[in-house]
């Protein structure tokens, strides 16, 4: 009687200290579902298609990643100030939802490698002759009012002492006007940039190169203390560039140059 | 001349969403009622005193809003640990809500009934239960059915809100098409049919019960 109750406590505390010990990424793997919080209006990262499935980048990284835990991926969609109250909530298992990396966020999740980064790019006007950002200075160019691109772009032309900024109300306006030869070339962020000339209603403009502006970094992103699934997370993102994934998912959805993840001179 | 993007795979994503509607009320409705008439009855039968803490309980539930509850009730479950998908959330804390209003229904209508009709009835020697089954309950429903077609119509439109938990419900549907088609107006216009298309045939249904119970008022 006494070795039976003894038995029965000792099951229940093993049973209950490995379910303890069981991390996050044992979950996921036993539940056989991967939830990922994903951010579906902002395309070509996340959108629907004509019957409303989720499609893009970042779903199709989501699903990458399940299909590497050998699981199934479930895509959850998430406005973007819902994203990290998702995770908090339990209502998602990862973020794969183009988070900019910021110290501020890393105070409440846990952040991974950058896996894809939103570079600044040149779209030029095919008649102006721009080639690249230097040859931007002494041009007429423009940007929509406000964005960070804009404020950078416009205290560019302020250094270069030559040329003319012109501020555009939405982005539609600024292609417009690239378009007509009204300015010779933009800045705007380099997916922008790709699906605008993409769609085709903007003839003789095209993505001429980069800017040397502040590159946005976002990753994948977790509950803080589960570094378990973090490195996991970690290098799958190496794998994805190392097998070229990365660079067939930027061709496919964005197209151009493929951004470099990594900072030089710093480790991470 | 009126075009639109919308294609009929659009119009049967929110059909979908309108069955999660529907769902979620079913559930909550069904759930909700059975706790309300239970509730409801132990109030009736405990006096106002003893009931008290559940008369607490449920005006908690009658006065915080409906969003601040499901916000609040999803943070409960994942700080409990306990795993429940959206729709769970959804369906509990909705059913708390309406329980909390079918209670004061179902004290009503039990209210309603002539203290001397129950007396009558127990000294023909009807015992309690008879007394509740074959004398209370079909007074008491005829006086009650108008309010909680009312609450269920309620709770209908209420549950637009647990689309804050993820779920893709009629209102969730009709926003990722306005996202993707950009036409607020026609697609709202829309989703206000539906929702009207949903609801009347209750509100019909209840109409048609209160005539066929109460043919000599």
């Amino acid at each position: 009687m006494k070795i039976s109750v003894l038995a029965f406590g000792l099951m229940t505390a093993t049973a209950l200290s490995s379910q303890a010990l069981a991390d996050k990424l044992d979950d996921i793997i036993a539940s056989g579902t991967l939830r990922c919080a994903v951010v579906l209006d902002f395309p070509p990262m996340g959108a629907r298609d004509a019957s409303n499935n989720p499609i893009g980048f970042d779903v199709d990284y989501c699903n990458d990643l399940a299909k590497a835990l050998g699981v199934t991926a479930e895509i959850v969609e998430t406005p973007f100030p819902e994203r990290i109250p998702a995770l908090m909530s339990g209502r998602v298992d990862v973020g794969v939802a183009s988070t900019s990396d910021t110290l501020e966020r890393a105070k409440t999740v846990g952040m991974t490698v950058p896996y894809f980064a939103f570079e600044m790019a040149v779209t030029a006007n095919d008649k102006s002759g721009v080639k690249s950002f230097e040859d931007m200075k002494g041009k007429t160019v423009g940007a929509t009012a406000g964005t960070f691109e804009a404020i950078a772009l416009e205290k560019s032309v302020k250094e270069w002492g030559a040329g003319e900024f012109r501020p555009y109300q939405t982005q539609a306006d600024v292609f417009l006007a690239l378009s007509q030869g009204q300015i010779d070339a933009t800045v705007s962020t380099s997916t922008v940039a790709q699906a605008n000339v993409k769609t085709g209603k903007f003839p003789g403009i095209s993505v001429v190169g980069k800017a040397p502006y502040d590159i946005d970094y976002v990753s994948l992103f977790t509950n803080r203390e589960e570094y378990g699934l973090i490195n996991y997370l970690n290098l799958f993102i190496n794998q994805q560039v190392r097998t070229g994934r990365y660079a067939e998912l930027y061709k496919k959805w964005v197209g151009g140059d493929l951004p470099s993840l990594s900072v030089n001179g710093v480790y991470r | 001349m009126f075009s639109t993007a919308l294609t009929w795979s659009d119009l049967a994503f929110l059909a979908q969403g309108a069955g999660m509607t529907l769902a979620v009320t079913a559930v909550s409705v069904a759930a909700g009622t059975v706790l309300g008439i239970l509730f409801g009855i132990i109030r009736f039968q405990f006096g106002p005193y003893w009931s008290a803490p559940l008369t607490f309980a449920l005006d908690i539930f009658r006065s915080v809003p409906l969003l601040i509850q499901l916000v609040l009730g999803n943070a409960l479950q994942s700080i409990a640990k306990m795993g429940w998908p959206p729709f769970t959330t959804s369906c509990v804390v909705l059913s708390l809500y309406t329980a909390a209003y079918c209670t004061e229904i179902v004290r009503g209508g039990i209210d309603s009934v002539p203290v001397n009709t129950r007396r009558a009835a127990r000294s023909l020697g009807m015992s309690w239960w008879q007394d509740m089954r074959y004398i209370v309950a079909p007074l008491a429903i005829r006086v009650s059915l108008p309010s909680w077609i009312g609450l269920t119509l309620g709770v209908m439109k209420d549950s637009a809100l647990v689309l804050w938990l993820g779920l893709i419900e009629l209102l969730r549907a009709s926003q990722i098409l306005v996202t993707r088609l950009q036409e607020p107006l026609f697609i709202l216009l829309l989703c206000g049919a539906i929702y009207f298309v949903i609801s009347l045939p209750i509100a019909r249904f209840g109409r048609y019960l209160e005539e066929r119970w109460s043919p000599n008022d």
